[in-house]
């Protein structure tokens, strides 16, 4: 009588934890989104002279059919929150509850700016809805910070939560289906170094996620958990890298061209 | 506040202004080797699915009349949470058949559990319970002082976000999980998981019957050797070892009588797993 009452299926008794060995054929959700990133510090800091021409790009990229879900970056706003949460020594968990504020008025900027080409502003809970959107040839908009929140896991040596919105980005494209996420910036891409303090730096076109993680960066362009999940995704396989700042480098990107930099799995 | 331009970004003074947040050496300013304490007298104490709600009646009744008892004693602070169960296993068998994305799962298997935390509450709330939303934890001291007990969702807000995880192709990200990162960032006193084994074997105990019990144990013992199969959320144990706050996790019989309230006193029945050795 006091028994387990189970289901019986593949997994009945099982304690989920150890080893699973399932023949498991992916199904994409909607491989034909393509998820952008536009960075905080990078591209909306700089307001309108960088945020505008980035815009008429992607409107332009909608008016073609090609199907575009924009997520929106922190920036120095972030860096100043983080800044002061860090002294008072917040968990990790506080900090990335923190962090999701700034990406979504960010986003809402963005919607405010879009409205009149379709531009929609989502939460995390409207994910489901985005095969309406983009059948009303909508550009829905959110923040990029996935919704982990108080759940964000401490990294080692830091207190800054790991995955912010390049994570959210990678995270929705590898949900998706779609094979490639883009994210929008201030460089051409990937450098040696960082290009803003050591003009030396040389431009790295293509590379694999295991040459990177191989070159142990002290910086970065992008958040290293990305670099890391990489090489494990099911779907999106390769993370470019634009320069928003040059003319034509987004419609380019988001028409599939190989412009900036192209980290591979 | 100063704004700072020049560069044809506009800042604000602070000192991560300008800077990577992809820099090692940037990342390691913001560190130091102690959090914020927030609710460090307060007991998490999460109700297997498996191993409690699925036996039904029988062993329901019991562990929610221990529960009463251990309510009467107003000073202690405790939250409960509740695992799924076998319907979580039989939605991901399905999900995975179905090829459905990690992140897909992850989205699904949370109803499972809610519907146990229904049924909990339905049986505590004449005695002072409350469903607490995700992450309202801000109002714990009202429900304290009000003699409240909140039941806390345990599967972690990872959603369509689940990382691809590191083998196969379940979420990595569970509720045994969810509920150690609750405890972790509200830097609780201790977590007490509540099953139907004496406690963390070196295997299963339900299908090796020469398992070996661990009595009392530290989190690096532990990992030198963690089980392939274990009791908990492997991640649990992954995320422990770089966490600063949660010090203790002890594993229960709940269906021997009594136990879950000794281990709530800090006596050491079922498994005793310490951060640091002692």
């Amino acid at each position: 009588m006091n028994e387990r009452r189970t289901i019986e299926s593949a997994l009945s008794g099982s304690t989920l934890t150890g080893p699973d060995h399932f023949d498991y054929t992916p199904t994409a959700v909607m491989p034909d989104v393509k998820v952008v990133k536009v960075g905080g510090q990078s591209i909306l800091d700089r307001g309108r002279a960088a945020v505008f021409p980035i815009l008429d790009e992607i409107v332009a990229a909608r008016k073609l059919g090609i199907q575009v879900v924009l997520l929106a970056g922190g920036g120095t706003r972030a860096r100043h929150i983080y800044a002061i949460a860090s002294e008072l020594e917040v968990p990790t968990g506080v900090m990335a509850t923190l962090g999701k504020y700034i990406p979504m008025q960010n986003a809402r900027m963005l919607q405010m700016l879009l409205a009149k080409h379709g531009g929609i502003y989502i939460l995390p809970d409207d994910f489901e809805k985005l095969p309406l959107y983009m059948q009303m040839n909508c550009i829905p908009v959110m923040s990029g910070m996935p919704p982990f929140g108080y759940w964000e896991k401490r990294e080692e040596g830091s207190r800054i939560p790991p995955h912010r919105t390049d994570a959210g980005v990678f995270l929705s494209c590898e949900f998706l289906g779609s094979p490639r996420a883009i994210f929008i910036k201030d460089e051409d891409g990937l450098y040696t170094d960082d290009p803003k303090k050591h003009p030396a730096a040389t431009h790295i076109p293509r590379i694999t996620a295991k040459e990177l993680i191989d070159r142990d960066l002290n910086d970065l362009v992008i958040e290293r958990r990305v670099v890391e999940y990489l090489p494990r995704a099911k779907w999106c396989k390769q993370l470019q890298i634009v320069n928003g700042l040059k003319p034509g480098q987004v419609l380019a990107a988001l028409k599939g061209e190989d412009v900036g930099t192209i980290i591979s799995a | 506040m100063t704004i700072v331009g020049g560069d044809g970004r506009t800042h604000i003074q602070s000192n991560l202004m300008r800077e990577s947040l992809q820099d090692k050496k940037v990342l390691s300013r913001t560190d130091s080797d102690r959090d914020l304490q927030i609710f460090p007298d307060v007991s998490l104490v999460m109700i297997g699915g498996q191993s409690i709600f699925d036996r039904g009646k029988a062993a329901i009744l019991p562990l929610v009349e221990e529960l009463i008892e251990i309510k009467k004693d107003k000073s202690l602070k405790m939250v409960i949470g509740v695992g799924g169960g076998t319907r979580v296993r039989h939605t991901v068998s399905i999900a995975l058949d179905l090829g459905l994305p990690v992140g897909g799962i992850a989205q699904l298997v949370g109803a499972m559990e809610e519907l146990n935390a229904i049924l909990l509450n339905t049986l505590l709330a004449p005695h002072g319970s409350m469903p607490m939303q995700r992450d309202h934890f801000w109002d714990l001291p009202l429900y304290f002082d009000a003699g409240i007990t909140p039941i806390a969702i345990s599967v972690p807000p990872y959603h369509f976000w689940e990382p691809p995880p590191e083998h196969g192709n379940l979420p990595m990200h569970g509720s045994d999980f969810g509920m150690f990162q609750l405890a972790e960032v509200l830097s609780m006193k201790q977590l007490i998981f509540v099953k139907d084994e004496a406690g963390l074997y070196d295997k299963d105990p339900k299908k090796h019957t020469d398992a070996k019990l661990f009595k009392k144990t530290t989190l690096p013992e532990l990992m030198k050797h963690l089980p392939e199969e274990t009791i908990l959320d492997r991640e649990l144990f992954h995320a422990w070892t770089t966490a600063k706050n949660l010090k203790r996790v002890q594993i229960v019989n709940g269906l021997e009588r009594g136990q879950l309230t000794r281990a709530l006193r800090g006596e050491d029945v079922g498994t005793v797993i310490t951060k640091d050795a002692r």
